[in-house]
């Protein structure tokens, strides 16, 4: 055994550890037990009494004792389960009343966790003398959080019984929970190191500008664009207010020589302003079509950018993401949130600066023509948008909120199209579209109240512009008539300008929406960029250009999810170029094995060896390139028949092509359709059978030549000819390669060098075909029934 | 007529062990499933904490208790189990309140407590959605109760109209079982799921 020490002879530093966690308290009231800290191998926490209400409680495991600790249920504290709290706050009630039971090790039986739905419930039995064990008794009870080091002392017990000590290796536990080193709160997702509550939207937002980096120059020359028509925009109210009337229909000598054409005609001074404006209009348009033609260079380019991203980190996740997720809610990302976080980056942003510019500009000009008038114009801009901010947040949650309808909606149709030919069958197209309908309102409800929302929003601005605007001119009208040194131009400036502020007010009401709806996006974005394939590539894994093909497992567990194991402790070993079938019910863990074999999955312990070496370091390039799988649910993709064939070597010579197909039975049915290899086929071309499918995926792993073959009911749907027809292709390909065949149907493994029976997750035969049949076990008891059912029907 | 024919064909073939009519047998009993009554069972409390089942001349000194509907008939189809891994079925319980006694009505459902606990949330304090993840902070009838959610797969659950299944990051439920009964503003916490 490797690092094989007593456990007697505990590291200084594991004792900290312990101390560290098991509050004062709790100690303080052990060693009033002659519990000394030192002799604590391990805890869990529980969190429920037996009668199932929350409590708090301890089970701890010395060298020689099972102590379990209960407190009263204390309906004031609060619970914090998985996700929620920080490192600080664990444990801050330890001075509690303890109740607490001991059992000493050598008196129990069996210690074990029966399962339910939230959580569990520790029991053990006493030993007695003869065979029979005492009645089961229950110790403690615990929820889904206290889970994992609750079995982690079962484990422990189990360990220490049988062997009398416990190596360090085995008391470390892996499964620790991770905490944000920023704010201290426990990470939700350990995989993953983001903690939510310090992923601000400001840094949401820094990383989508990253996008626009390559396109410096082209957004430099729209900013360009934009300062230029805000200063312009400034010039067109000055010129039809202030110098066309106080100026020229004044007759304003003094300006015409500032211009420096005294004396000349007002007649050509008006037509040289109406010139001037001209031009600024002009001007004002033609910049608007520069700055739309470098968004329209710009915006496609990242959203596809940001698209191919999302769809590439998606490719490299591990199948367990997909099946824990929607098909259609993962298309919404994929689609419409690259599009919605791009709409405010190039059309808002810029919009946003050209208009933040804008009012400061209209502002300073408007102070310094007459700070009163200007005061009486302005002095609503600062309230409406801290109201606007104040509304932030909950937009925030309207557009969640869309999002989360539009997901469930696409789900809702992604399901019905998948299985139009049940609701066809079972006749329920009525009731689907009810379903749909349901769905559908809510995408509507959540839309309207998103619009709801913004019309509010909207009416508040356009409130405040008519107040704005009814101020300027009355308290300009009051100061025209009381005040000699005001002008009818500047006031005509004034509402110039006032009705200017209009454009860039009515577009904050509507920016602040629109960056809620982008960030909103983006975050579901980078969730998924974000995310952590679950199996990895090792930065330095082994190149294996060839491989000979063996295969060991050793003490393999496995389950889908944590603590329920699919796969208990399998040992197996299969030599190169030989064949084994696996023989089980269904639901026995067949196919779970498989996939841990080509590293869909990787097993909670133990571990699988290729040649040798660990599948967990060949790099995948080598390891998919020489384990092909041919599994039960076929997939066809767009594209023709002889691309489906090449999927996993588009280089393949049509002879490769056409022998594989061979090979596979394929060939004939094949060449019989109209098109022949050139077959569009897949979702979007013709339709196949069940058996059809099934021989292309056969020659798509011929075609692959991999030095792992794995066959999981791989003629399950085709006929007996076909199946008869096959084999004899497998028999031809199975040579010079490990093949693992997995079948319901006796008759497809008759060959294989040696059988597998698994059962609940166990291997519970093993031999060859002759092996089985005389231990009369499982594997017999199958061969007879399917022997019999063939002869019942008269055939064989 | 038929029937003859294939047992001669048994007869022939299988000399051995191997009883296909035995095992027909077992397959029917497969198909058939055994009501459990006051009549024709007597379940009992353990010193364990367990409950333990007598029916006829079977005993069983542990039985695990399934819900077979445990949100839309929780009181009836009980389905009773063997304790082993296999969870073989011993019988079903059609009617918890009137086929068996209440005292086992009672005992049985000391069992289904532990096995389907899911605290009741009676008041939301605050629910706040960050990135991905929603944490809640409520009160239920066990006390108050802070858990944090998945927002993008399925853990939140209609099981009707009005009444919501939460399921947390480890898998713990929590229940509302109308949000009709829940105020307008903590309708508005929960709007993100509504």
């Amino acid at each position: 055994m490797r690092g094989s020490l007593v456990f007697t002879a505990l590291s200084e530093e594991n004792i900290m550890d312990i101390k560290k966690k098991l509050p004062n308290g709790v100690l303080k009231f052990l060693s009033g037990y002659q519990v000394k800290s030192e002799d604590i191998i391990t805890y869990a926490n529980t969190d429920m009494t037996l009668e199932g209400e929350f409590a708090r409680g301890y089970i701890i495991l010395t060298q020689n004792k099972l102590i379990i600790l209960r407190s009263e249920p204390d309906k004031s504290e609060v619970y914090q389960f998985k996700g929620y709290g920080s490192k600080n706050e664990l444990d801050i009630r330890s001075e509690k009343k303890w109740a607490a039971k001991y059992i000493s090790i050598k008196e129990i039986d069996r210690l074990e966790v029966i399962r339910s739905i939230s959580g569990g419930v520790l029991y053990y039995s006493e030993k007695k003398e003869g065979l029979e064990s005492g009645p089961d008794i229950q110790l403690a009870s615990f929820t889904n959080m206290m889970i994992g080091a609750v079995l982690h002392i079962v484990k422990l017990f189990s360990i220490l019984k049988e062997k009398g000590e416990l190596t360090e290796d085995s008391i470390k536990m892996e499964e620790k929970e991770e905490y944000c080193p920023k704010c201290g709160s426990m990470y939700p997702d350990k995989e993953r190191k983001i903690c939510p509550k310090c992923m601000d939207k400001k840094s949401i937002f820094l990383r989508i500008l990253l996008y626009f980096k390559p396109f410096i120059p082209k957004i430099i020359i729209m900013i360009l664009c934009y300062i230029v028509t805000a200063g312009l925009n400034l010039i067109w109210p000055y010129m039809s207010g202030k110098i066309l009337y106080d100026k020229i229909l004044s007759q304003n000598a003094e300006f015409l020589e500032s211009l420096g054409i005294p004396g000349i005609n007002y007649i050509i001074a008006l037509g040289l302003v109406v010139l001037v404006m001209f031009l600024t209009r002009i001007t004002i348009q033609v910049l608007g079509i520069i700055q739309g033609v470098m968004t329209a260079t710009i915006v496609p380019k990242v959203i596809m950018k940001m698209k191919s991203q999302v769809f590439q980190t998606m490719g490299e996740l591990s199948i367990s993401f997909f099946n824990s997720r929607q098909t259609g809610g993962l298309m919404t990302r994929v689609l419409r949130d690259a599009e919605r976080v791009t709409g405010f980056f190039i059309d808002g942003i810029p919009y946003l600066i050209i208009n933040i510019f804008t009012i400061i500009a209209t502002a300073i000009v408007m102070f310094q023509m007459n700070w009163k008038l200007a005061l009486a114009a302005l002095i609503f801009v600062p309230i409406i948008f801290t109201i606007s901010f104040k509304m932030m947040p909950k937009l925030w949650h309207f557009y969640g909120r869309r999002h989360r309808a539009e997901r469930s909606m696409n789900s809702r149709l992604n399901d019905n199209l998948t299985g139009a030919r049940v609701v066809k069958a079972f006749g329920q197209q009525d009731s689907e579209l009810k379903r749909f309908d349901k769905n559908n309102q809510r995408v509507r409800s959540a839309e309207m109240s998103l619009v709801n929302f913004d019309n509010k929003f909207f009416a508040l601005y356009v409130i405040f512009e008519n107040i704005a605007m009814i101020m300027v001119w009355g308290f300009g009208s009051y100061l025209l008539l009381n005040q000699s040194h005001m002008e009818l131009g500047i006031l005509i400036t004034f509402t110039g300008y006032v009705q200017q502020l209009n454009g860039p007010l009515d577009f904050m009401s509507y920016a602040f929406r629109w960056f809620s709806d982008s960030m909103n996006s983006a975050q579901r974005m980078f969730e998924i960029i974000d995310a952590i394939p679950e199996i990895r590539e090792k930065p330095d894994a082994v190149r294996m250009n060839t491989m000979e093909g063996n295969i060991e497992l050793k003490d393999v567990t496995f389950g889908y999810e944590p603590h329920k194991p699919v796969l208990k402790k399998i040992n197996l070993k299969i030599e190169a170029g030989k064949m084994l079938g696996i023989v089980g019910r269904s639901g026995a863990g067949k196919s779970t094995l498989v996939n841990l074999i080509s590293r869909l999955y990787d097993p909670q312990e133990g571990e699988i060896y290729i040649d040798g070496i660990n599948i967990k370091d060949i790099a995948f390039k080598d390891l998919r390139r020489n384990v092909a799988m041919v599994s039960q649910d076929t997939y066809i993709f767009m594209g023709t028949v002889a691309e489906n064939i090449a999927y996993a070597n588009p280089e393949a010579s049509f002879d490769k092509i056409v022998e594989a197909a061979v090979l596979a039975s394929a060939h004939d049915f094949i060449c019989k359709m109209p098109e022949g290899y050139d077959t569009v086929i897949g979702s979007a071309g013709r339709n196949l059978s069940g058996g059809e499918k099934q021989r292309i995926s056969i020659a798509r792993a011929i075609l692959a030549d991999p030095k792992i073959l794995i066959l999981d009911e791989a003629t399950a749907s085709v006929d007996t000819e076909t199946e008869k027809a096959i084999q004899a292709s497998i028999n031809f390909l199975v040579k010079d390669r490990t093949t693992i065949s997995i079948a319901h149907r006796l008759s497809t493994l008759r060959d294989a060098d040696r059988l597998v029976v698994i059962d609940n997750g166990e291997i519970t035969e093993e031999g060859t075909h002759n092996e089985l049949v005389e231990q009369k076990g499982v594997y017999y008891k199958l061969k007879e029934l399917q022997t019999k059912a063939l002869a019942m029907r008269g055939i064989d | 007529m038929k029937k003859n024919d294939n047992n001669k064909l048994i007869d022939n073939t299988a000399e051995d062990e191997f009883n296909l009519e035995k095992m027909e047998k077992e397959t029917e009993e497969m198909l058939k499933l055994r009501f459990l009554t006051k009549e024709n069972s007597v379940f009992a409390r353990t010193e364990g904490g367990f409950v333990s089942l007598k029916i006829g001349d079977e005993f069983y000194k542990r039985v695990l208790v399934y819900r077979v509907f445990p949100f839309t008939n929780p009181e009836g189809y009980i389905s009773i189990r063997e304790p082993d891994e296999k969870a073989k079925e011993i019988g079903i319980i059609k009617d918890l309140r009137n086929d068996v006694t209440k005292e086992t009505r009672e005992m049985l459902e000391e069992q289904m407590r532990l096995r389907y606990f899911t605290p009741v949330i009676e008041k939301i304090i605050d629910i706040k959605d960050e990135y991905g993840f929603a944490y809640f902070d409520v009160v239920t009838d066990h006390g108050p109760c802070r858990f944090t959610i998945h927002m993008g797969g399925s853990s939140v659950v209609y099981l009707s109209d009005t009444r919501l299944m939460i399921t947390d990051l480890d898998g713990n439920r929590f229940e509302i079982p109308d949000i009709t009964h829940l105020s307008a503003h903590e309708l508005r916490k929960l709007d993100l799921f509504l």
